[in-house]
């Protein structure tokens, strides 16, 4: 089988780096540089990761964007040729289902491939379940997925949905 | 005198040292720019950051040792980005035509001075 080119992508602080580190089978190549802004947390990606995953006996190649808007450009250079997307939100920051939401448009208008949307911190609620931010985003129950992106039997969840996804409606993934 | 002055400074200095540089921009490593010549700062910072922390990345990985620089270069010119120190990076674009080595000397120096600084 070939390998599956999958992007990470989401707004900043939504958990992209962890996951791929909490999944990642192979030394992951992160780009992080020390945050000059209240960002809510030290380090910031401004890059990209790169990690490597094995579904069952097909190997995902993961590759993680920049969360900031200021890195846009990154989101385009990492989707080319990608065939799936997660897009992770925080699930105890409904401030940023907005913004999330305009990225997943932007960059399905620019590539349309099957993805998933990724809710984070399942494991410190109060936080959003899945359904409810599938309500807020419009869209449909089996495209969100919750997530604790620390755990790797969790962190895995949406990928093997994406994954479902993909073998199904492989084309567009509309 | 501030540090933003003295920074200003130092960008003065570096353009009189090169005249040939055509825009000049420092940003923190995480691209927000900090003073700067150049017209589309914002977008350029962002990319001087990446740059540095991908071309990092890559001569970790490749056991090149050290970054010293990334370089870009198109037919009509370069643009070279630098480290300065642990938080800042110093990104220059010079024609074609401009001494490459030259450039080097100098943009390493002026960096390890904004190190200080940042």
């Amino acid at each position: 089988m070939e390998p599956l080119k999958v992007i990470v992508t989401g707004p900043v602080g939504a958990g992209k780096s962890t996951l791929i580190r909490t999944l990642s089978e192979t030394d992951v190549v992160d780009t992080d540089a020390m945050a000059s802004e209240d960002i809510g947390k030290a380090m910031t990606t401004v890059a990209m990761d790169y990690g490597t995953l094995h579904l069952g006996d097909q190997l995902l190649y993961l590759f993680g964007t920049p969360g900031q808007e200021r890195f846009d450009f990154m989101w385009d250079v990492l989707t080319e040729g990608a065939l799936g997307m997660l897009m992770l939100v925080r699930g105890d920051r409904p401030e940023d289902f907005g913004p999330a939401r305009r990225m997943l448009d932007y960059l399905l208008s620019q590539h349309p491939v099957p993805h998933v949307v990724g809710v984070t911190r399942q494991d410190r609620p109060p936080v959003w379940s899945p359904e409810e931010v599938a309500l807020f985003l419009g869209l449909p129950k089996e495209r969100v997925v919750g997530l604790n992106a620390t755990d790797p039997r969790s962190a895995v969840q949406p990928l093997i949905r994406l994954l479902e996804l993909m073998l199904v409606d492989g084309e567009s993934g509309r | 005198m501030s540090k933003q002055e003295q920074l200003q400074g130092i960008l003065k200095e570096l353009k009189q040292a090169l005249p040939e540089l055509r825009s000049i921009v420092v940003a923190s490593t995480d691209g927000l720019p900090i003073v700067h010549d150049a017209g589309d700062a914002p977008r350029i910072a962002a990319m001087a950051a990446t740059a540095l922390g991908l071309g990092k990345r890559i001569s970790q990985t490749t056991e090149l040792g050290a970054l010293q620089e990334t370089i870009v270069r198109g037919n009509d010119g370069y643009f070279v980005v630098y480290a300065a120190g642990d938080k800042g990076v110093l990104a220059v674009a010079a024609p074609a035509d401009a001494n490459l080595g030259l450039i080097h000397l100098e943009a390493r120096g002026f960096a390890a001075r904004l190190a200080q600084l940042l």
